[in-house]
């Protein structure tokens, strides 16, 4: 914990911090307990500056209530909204996305495949609508990536999707979404690798 | 049931704490901490309660008369708050938004502690012993009053220890509640020089709480 840090905590709890930089402090301090730790200890040495002669809140107080808060099953009405349509929009933009471009593969391959090009099934390409694949909700109709290698795109927009659902998630949960992306993308590549190896 | 102060008289209470310029500051400052809680960031939120800790709890135990609730009640008030998080539009100040749902749930335990029939501990189970203990603890104790009381000298005597320009600093910020700008022109030096003696002050307080904390945590 460096003193530009701790100045900048100071800073923050005087309402001088300049905008721009209050992001990332707020980040940073949501994994770093013992900022949250100085923040708090800050906080206390003000208050009892101020008002010497009333009760304080015990050491553990804030504890009790960021836990209680983490246990909580009630969020925020609007932010959970907020949240919550905007990682299930992305989502839905996500697989609206992939199932275009299948359906556009599919076409293609149906137009380009001399074996299968029987007027019945040529006419029937169309009928698969990326609109019906993409607005379902069932789990067989997930994009598979197996034997393909996620492009950095794909890598990148997959992890911000599970950046984005692990907000709510406790503090374990966060470690395990983070750990889970970097454990298992050199797998991903290692198993594209190796089935392209095997082709 | 006892008069309550009217809900914007915290507003008023809150500047008596903090200079104009200051409370603008903080209120902006808790605005953007509100902003991003309510586009999911917990850890925004938890800064506020780190923030508003004590002042709640001031309000809250001067209210029941009790000290002995007033942590389960802040507690309450701080979920309240959380859960309403949404409805919060910024038309007021963020303290003055929380000074109202304290002061709500403070009535409400009133009205129901008068509800409900006077219990001693002998008839309670031993869950609510339990409770009763753990509350008892985070309070009421000698230690606790004890632990509370040397807080108070430790800041006292390391303030009146810190050479003279971090003091001054430190007293025009958290007493007079001066912006930086204003404590800028007071003590005629920059306002990066300001923040840096403000921040120095609180850390040589800090180090030597430090040790009574750490007992504590």
């Amino acid at each position: 914990m460096t003193d530009q840090i701790k100045e900048q905590i100071s800073a923050l709890l005087d309402g001088e911090l300049p905008a721009d930089q209050l992001g990332l402090l707020v980040r940073r301090m949501e994994r770093d307990e013992g900022l949250r730790r100085t923040f708090g200890r800050y906080a206390l040495v003000g208050e009892t500056l101020r008002a010497p002669n009333g009760p304080l809140a015990s050491a553990g107080f804030a504890c009790r209530v960021i836990s209680a808060l983490d246990g909580d099953p009630e969020k925020p009405k609007s932010a959970g909204r907020t949240t919550g349509s905007s990682a299930g929009s992305r989502r839905m933009r996500w697989l609206v996305g992939t199932g275009v471009a299948a359906s556009v593969l599919m076409a293609a391959a149906m137009v380009m495949n001399p074996v299968n090009d029987s007027p019945a099934i040529v006419a029937s390409a169309p009928v698969a609508v990326p609109s019906v694949v993409a607005v379902s909700p069932q789990p067989d109709l997930e994009p598979r990536f197996s034997g393909v290698s996620p492009t950095p795109e794909e890598s990148q927009r997959m992890a911000g999707y599970l950046v984005a659902h692990s907000e709510f998630a406790t503090p374990i949960g966060r470690r395990n979404v983070w750990s889970g992306v970097l454990a298992d993308e050199p797998e991903m590549s290692l198993a594209s690798y190796e089935s392209i190896e095997a082709d | 049931m006892a008069n309550f102060p009217p809900s914007d008289g915290s507003t008023e209470s809150h500047e008596r704490d903090h200079g104009g310029r200051a409370a603008a500051g903080i209120e902006q400052s808790d605005l953007e901490l509100v902003r991003r809680a309510q586009r999911g960031e917990r850890g925004a939120f938890d800064l506020l309660v780190l923030r508003y800790q004590h002042k709640v709890i001031k309000l809250v135990a001067r209210l029941l008369r009790d000290s002995t609730e007033a942590e389960d009640v802040a507690q309450e008030a701080f979920i309240k708050a959380y859960r309403a998080l949404g409805s919060f539009r910024g038309d007021s100040a963020f303290y003055t938004w929380l000074y109202r749902i304290a002061v709500n749930t403070a009535r409400n335990t009133m009205a129901s502690r008068q509800r409900r029939p006077l219990r001693y501990e002998a008839g309670l189970s031993e869950t609510e012993q339990a409770v009763v203990a753990t509350r008892l603890q985070h309070i009421d104790t000698p230690e606790a009053s004890a632990l509370t009381g040397e807080i108070r000298d430790v800041v006292t005597r390391t303030v009146e220890a810190l050479p003279e320009d971090l003091s001054t600093a430190i007293v025009l910020r958290e007493v007079e509640g001066l912006s930086y700008e204003e404590i800028a022109e007071a003590m005629d030096c920059p306002v990066g020089t300001v923040r840096s003696r403000i921040f120095r002050a609180r850390e040589a307080i800090d180090r030597n709480l430090a040790p009574l904390l750490s007992q504590d945590e």
